[in-house]
């Protein structure tokens, strides 16, 4: 259960109207650097990266470092088009990826 | 018969690490022996910081509304909401907005990267202090320029500190 | 001599009458932005927990039942089960909160090995649980088998401990709404647990957080579960009947 996300946005629409977009995220943002216990530090292990893309196109990149909290949350907005999937995908250290998919639907 | 160390927990964020006694230590010795820039080596200094980020651009102040607690009660979990006004059309948006805080042991915290297609530059996350500090927004405009705003914030000290 | 004497019980009975104040649950002792947090869903991490609990419950771990074969319709069937914690369990006389029901059903009745107090499956099943009687009144027994253990805990809680030497009621219900450097104090009710706690970063039990308070006084800290902390911890139910359950309810 390292992850987890809870997506809040609208469901509808309409053309033009600008919506705000709500993540939060289960995950420890590690930020690394604690003793092992073996003489050695704990890795960094964060969420490094997430993107939004609306029916394909890329509408927000959101760039962690260890300043961002664990269990981030994050808010942003964008122009409703056309109906079409938002698609959120996370980036974690060592490669791994995370994704989950929102539907709005224009009026 | 009691754990030493309960399994969960982990050290407090807020606790300087011995690292930073060091450094701290060093920049003391630094203020009384050592020439400005070899200070400056040592802990880059909040100018440095921006300037690194706007290729050397001194940022316009202003335009930006930091909303960040004066009081904050856990460094772990700090409510930030940031709102740049600007038209977001294709000629004249933010391209890009950083958050930096200088005292922690590594001062760029987020970057957001909005569009014409964001249709308003208001963003909020959820950030992580290491002790009280000045923490500071730059935001990037396609036409070119830089805006800056900043906040001090206090971290205060729980007493109800976990050792498990 | 004997004028000193009247006075101090008369000090004493005022301190009695000072501790039957009505107590008020720990969101009350939270800055207004954090409790803003903790009541929206959208914002609440805690939530995370009572999700990956509630899809515990509905799982067949290994050849054995689901939790949710036996609790059909948990929202309505456990519904209040939580506010009767801590209980006394008729089988084995023994003091059981939450975490220890759970565990028991998982070993007796599914034939697992327990989780572990304080493990990610333990805090997501009790959040689940305990999230089911949300908004429903503490209401706990401490009569007829549960009087022994009611005393235990009152008398933990008002026995000085430590090398601070400070009793529970010193602070929580002596000095409330006073302030602990950053903190504020509140009147110790655990309603709101298992919590998400900034200081954790995640969930944690009212027994981990009652080892906080033991390592706060420099007194010893029990294990998880250890009797000292469930008698305690129907002690604290006990003071705080008629509160909500907060579960999943955010502390700083």
């Amino acid at each position: 259960m390292a992850f987890n996300a809870r997506i809040s946005m609208p469901a509808e629409a309409r053309a033009g109207e600008i919506i705000e977009i709500r993540v939060l995220t289960r995950h420890p943002m590690d930020r690394g650097g604690q003793s092992d216990g073996k003489g050695g530090t704990v890795p960094r292990k964060i969420l490094n990266r997430l993107t939004a893309t609306y029916s394909g196109e890329p509408i927000f990149r959101l760039d962690m470092y260890t300043g961002v909290s664990a269990n981030p949350f994050v808010s942003f907005t964008t122009r409703a088009l056309e109906t079409g999937d938002i698609i959120f995908e996370w980036r974690e250290d060592g490669g791994a990826v995370f994704t989950r998919t929102a539907r709005l639907t224009v009026t | 018969m009691s754990l030493p160390i309960s399994p969960p927990s982990r050290h407090s964020e807020s606790a300087p690490s011995r690292r930073d006694i060091v450094v701290g230590a060093a920049a003391g010795i630094g203020l009384a022996a050592l020439p400005n820039a070899v200070m400056a080596a040592t802990q880059p200094a909040l100018s440095e910081l921006i300037a690194r980020l706007t290729d050397g651009a001194v940022p316009e102040r202003g335009r930006i509304t930091l909303e960040i607690p004066a009081l904050v009660e856990n460094g772990n979990s700090v409510d930030t909401r940031i709102v740049v006004e600007s038209p977001m059309t294709e000629a004249d948006h933010v391209r890009w907005i950083h958050l930096i805080a200088e005292k922690n042991p590594f001062p760029d915290m987020a970057r957001f990267h909005l569009g014409p297609r964001s249709g308003r530059a208001e963003v909020a996350t959820t950030l992580r202090l290491a002790t009280s500090q000045k923490v500071t927004v730059v935001a990037a405009l396609s036409t070119g320029g830089y805006l800056t705003s900043d906040a001090d914030v206090v971290v205060t000290l729980s007493a109800c500190i976990d050792g498990g | 001599m004997r004028l000193k004497l009247a006075l101090g019980l008369l000090i004493a009975l005022l301190g009695t009458a000072a501790g039957g104040e009505e107590i008020t649950s720990g969101s009350a002792f939270l800055s207004p932005d954090l409790r803003r947090q903790q009541d929206d869903p959208t914002r609440n991490p805690g939530w995370f927990w009572v999700e990956q609990g509630q899809g515990l419950f509905g799982r067949k771990p290994g050849a054995s039942q689901a939790c949710s074969q036996c609790h059909a319709e948990p929202e309505k069937s456990l519904r209040g089960a939580a506010t009767h914690y801590p209980q006394v369990d008729a089988g084995t006389g023994q003091l059981l909160n939450l975490e220890g029901r759970i565990e028991q059903c998982r070993v007796e009745r599914q034939k697992q090995p327990a989780f572990g107090y304080e493990s990610g499956e333990l805090l997501a099943l009790t959040s689940y649980v305990a999230s089911l009687s949300r908004g429903l009144p503490m209401d706990v027994e401490t009569r007829g088998p549960a009087q022994p253990f009611y005393n235990a805990g009152r008398a933990f809680f008002e026995r000085r401990q430590g090398q601070l030497n400070l009793s529970c009621k010193q602070c929580h219900d002596g000095l409330v709404g006073q302030k602990l450097r950053g903190d504020t104090i509140s009147h110790g009710a655990g309603t709101g647990y298992p919590a998400y706690r900034l200081e954790w970063n995640g969930v944690g039990s009212l027994h981990r957080r009652l080892r906080a308070c033991s390592l706060g006084v420099r007194a010893t800290q029990f294990d998880y579960g250890a009797p000292e902390y469930l008698a305690l911890e129907l002690y604290l139910a006990a003071r705080a009947r008629g509160l909500p359950i907060e579960t999943p309810a955010m502390r700083r």
